[in-house]
């Protein structure tokens, strides 16, 4: 890989692995500071890269390794849900969505932030990202049957606790 | 958009049975005005879209990562110090120093025998008289010093004869 290639290929990346990290890291900063970290590691392994097809899952996946590295070394759980809503409220909705829906996003994220780590990642990668069953199986090396049960379970607490009880009127 | 279509789709999306592109479908019709019964689901899409806009915020994120990257130069090639052959032969060298050592220990135990320090018989001979004349010479003077050690037996000798007389005369 040379270094055109790395610019137009891995370095596109970086909102989507930035936002991996950061749904599994739950702080900014960390975030910023893994997305770096998988660059550089992208960039010195791109020998070994030669044969990978799917470079963005191949970035995802180094991203979500150095994640949970991270995680357990530091034997932490994520998350700071205020700060997480202090992002949305900051810096990705317009002043008339903020007053309109700051409250449901806060509790949204909320309740993604207390799933369990891989109803998380897996409900992140497809709700959120888009991405094909098979790439997700691909980047967190589980199996299909796997990834389908965890987004099932994601989805339906999601259901559960936010649509039918504003749905009952709480 | 029909929504008795949005709904079956919504119900197959709860079972996971959606495929990409309807749950796109799905996006794109709840980020309008939906029906109020639908709210609660609404939100939830704009909540996954108002979260795909999130970037990373840092400046010149690109330059200075291909700007570090670039200084990184390649690493020498690793040079293995310690080859397979330089083992064996690290395990030779072992062998042999002990081998070394052991027989120096050995030599010392058991020195060797007297070697022939002649090749003329008659040098040889008259090496050895030399040798047994200083030796004869040497006793010869220890015998001399010897006899000395008779004077103590003399006396001895007298004063034991003495004694002997004065018991005598006494009784």
């Amino acid at each position: 890989m040379n270094l055109e290639t790395f610019e137009n290929r891995v370095l596109p990346t970086k909102n989507k692995l930035f936002r991996f990290a950061f749904r599994l890291m739950g702080s900014t900063e960390e975030a910023k500071d893994i997305v770096q970290e998988v660059m550089i590691k992208v960039w010195n392994g791109r020998e070994q890269m030669a044969e990978v097809q799917n470079m963005e899952a191949w970035c995802m996946r180094i991203t979500k390794n150095l994640s949970l590295d991270r995680l357990r070394s530091k034997q932490r759980r994520v998350t700071d849900p205020i700060e997480q809503g202090m992002e949305i409220k900051n810096e990705t909705l317009t002043p008339h969505e903020r007053t309109e829906i700051h409250e449901n996003m806060q509790r949204l994220n909320e309740m993604i932030a207390a799933l369990p780590e891989k109803q998380r990642q897996v409900i992140h990668l497809r709700d959120i990202e888009g991405y094909s069953y098979n790439e997700i199986c691909d980047i967190l090396e589980l199996d299909m049957n796997q990834v389908k049960v965890n987004l099932f379970r994601a989805r339906n607490t999601v259901r559960e606790k936010f649509v039918k009880i504003n749905a009952y009127g709480l | 958009m029909d929504s008795k279509h949005i709904e079956s789709l919504l119900e197959k999306y709860w079972n996971c049975e959606t495929t990409l592109e309807e749950e796109q479908q799905l996006r794109e019709f709840f980020k309008s005005e939906v029906p109020e019964s639908m709210k609660d689901v609404a939100e939830v899409f704009r909540y996954f879209n108002a979260q795909q806009k999130q970037q990373l915020s840092i400046h010149n994120f690109d330059s200075s990562i291909t700007k570090k990257i670039q200084q990184d130069k390649p690493k020498g090639k690793v040079v293995q110090l310690v080859t397979n052959y330089s083992r064996i032969a690290a395990g030779l060298l072992v062998v042999v120093a002990a081998t070394y050592f052991v027989r120096l220990e050995v030599r010392k135990a058991y020195p060797p025998e007297i070697a022939d320090t002649y090749s003329d018989p008659k040098l040889a001979l008259e090496e050895t008289k030399k040798a047994l004349l200083m030796i004869s010479n040497g006793f010869n003077r220890a015998q001399k010093e010897a006899s000395k050690i008779k004077v103590f037996n003399e006396a001895e000798e007298k004063i034991q004869g003495k004694s002997l007389e004065e018991v005598e005369t006494k009784i």
